[in-house]
């Protein structure tokens, strides 16, 4: 069944990410101020987006977990907050390429990039944190906690660029300025990425998931061996 | 007012045991008076623009000493298995993170307190321009790091590889407040009238200490019980 | 615009889609690792019993 859903979502994801590479490498004209380079653009907010979406997803499981103390919820949270780390990765370096030209550096210590790099970081550390735990419960809740602090500062991240005037650009798309910024062919360009990426995540978190089922069947499977 | 006696007892407790082996207390001072002496080195403290950095070295100072105290904070519950008698006692885990918290924040507002005038000699600061405001930053800053560092040493526990775990956590997350404090104190060691964004850092720091204190008391008990 | 423009625009798009498909392989390579994990417990649990 899940294999059937994997199976669905990539027949849609991929096709689509390949046709919106065309439509954006060909069809879509370069920004005017910026040139070509603008176009990292229609990969590095869509990633953003697929990563907050990730972000959340774990946030919401940890709750329910913590609630619930139902193990499949910790599963999804961590395979969300895994994929969401590479999302994350994408926009953040896409981000360096297209500063490099347009602000001549490769980082600015901006609120919102600094921001979206402690997330990444605050993220890792939920790795790191699940590693060090042998004890699957306590794997479990201590995780959880550590992921609704995290969500605090992806919250900020959300807002940073409403609080501080920063250097990095304020928001462009129509539903969060309320009115029409920029091109509206540019526009729904960034929506069906978002739409491409997010099915992108979906499949790995999927994929994930199962991963992570067959490791608790291995480590059961492997205290029954060793019992025997 | 139960959680507030339970909690005062307990920070009471904390205090007093450490006071008597001064366990953190020693390595931590002494560590934060080197650390404030080889940034003294890495930098020209002769110069003017001192002031420009003066709070980011401080507060780096700080932060390292911090993991050192809140570091004990649960592991001294450790041996014997205290921390199981602690979650069975009849105070509340929320109660237990306050009082926890408070010792841990009394410690490093001690250490602080030591550290400023030092840092006063080393880097030829004027600190006392602003002594009740710059009170007022350290106390918020100081708070944001117990309070943080004390949810994370109940996290970070049981760990194997403890001492390094926290700070991997505690330092990204403290990020916020660490920045809002840093800025607040290079305001407040600058001569002249204040910047405009000042209220705006303030509020941060502020904003910071309550979301955390708040999310840290409604999932302390959650933490601590298995 | 410049050529470093363009070039930058590629490695932009080369970055993008290159995580994603390194993050790709090694889930790829976790799944043959666990699948060949679970198989050799699976005979040693029958072997054993």
């Amino acid at each position: 069944m899940r294999s059937k859903i994997v199976l669905a979502l990539g027949l849609v994801g991929v096709p689509l990410l390949l046709r919106n590479l065309y439509v954006i490498l060909f069809n879509l004209p370069d920004e005017m101020e910026q040139g070509p380079v603008y176009r990292i653009f229609y990969y590095h907010l869509p990633a953003f987006f697929a990563a907050t979406l990730c972000y959340t997803t774990a946030m919401v499981c940890s709750i329910l977990y913590l609630v619930k103390k139902n193990a499949r919820y910790d599963a999804i949270a961590m395979a969300c907050t895994e994929v969401g780390l590479a999302f994350a990765a994408v926009n953040l370096i896409t981000g360096m390429f297209w500063g490099r030209i347009s602000w001549g550096i490769w980082w600015a210590w901006d609120p919102r990039l600094t921001w979206a790099l402690i997330c990444w970081l605050v993220y890792f550390g939920y790795l790191m944190l699940r590693k060090a735990i042998d004890d699957p419960t306590e794997r479990a809740k201590n995780a959880s906690v550590l992921s609704i602090f995290a969500y605090v500062s992806v919250a900020i991240t959300w807002k940073a660029i409403e609080w501080w005037r920063t250097q990095h650009p304020g928001p462009v798309l129509s539903i969060r300025t309320g009115e029409q910024r920029i091109d509206p062919a540019m526009e729904q360009m960034l929506y069906v990425n978002t739409l491409a990426l997010a099915t992108l995540a979906a499949i790995f978190v999927i994929t994930r998931l199962r991963q992570e089922e067959v490791q608790r069947e291995i480590d059961a499977l492997r205290r029954y061996a060793h019992a025997l | 007012m139960r959680t507030l006696r339970h909690a005062a007892a307990i920070a009471w407790k904390d205090l007093r045991s450490e006071l008597r082996t001064k366990e953190s207390l020693n390595s931590s001072l002494s560590f934060s008076v080197v650390v404030l002496l080889l940034l003294a080195m890495a930098f020209d403290t002769g110069s003017e623009i001192v002031t420009d950095y003066g709070g980011g070295i401080l507060w780096l100072a700080f932060a390292f000493s911090s993991t050192l105290i809140v570091n004990r904070s649960f592991a001294r519950e450790m041996p014997n298995d205290c921390i199981d008698v602690l979650v069975a006692s009849p105070a509340s885990g929320a109660s237990l993170f306050l009082g926890k918290a408070v010792a841990a924040f009394a410690l490093q507002s001690g250490i602080q307190l030591i550290c400023l005038p030092i840092f006063g000699v080393f880097y030829n600061v004027t600190w006392w321009r602003n002594p009740w405001q710059l009170l007022g930053v350290l106390l918020l800053g100081g708070w944001a790091m117990a309070c943080i560092g004390t949810v994370f040493s109940a996290l970070t526990v049981n760990l194997r590889l403890r001492e390094l775990m926290l700070p991997m956590l505690m330092y990204p997350m403290l990020v916020p407040a660490l920045l809002a404090s840093m800025t607040l104190t290079n305001y407040l060691l600058m001569p002249g009238a204040m910047p405009p964004d000042f209220a705006q850092w303030l509020r941060l720091l502020i904003g910071f200490d309550i979301i955390f204190t708040t999310l840290a008391l409604a999932l302390v008990e959650t933490i601590l019980v298995r | 615009m410049d050529e470093r423009n363009i070039t930058f625009m590629f490695y932009g798009l080369a970055v993008a889609w290159g995580i994603l498909a390194v993050y790709a392989v090694l889930l790829g390579l976790r799944e043959q690792d666990l699948k060949k994990q679970l198989e050799t417990l699976k005979k040693m649990v029958e072997e054993k019993k």
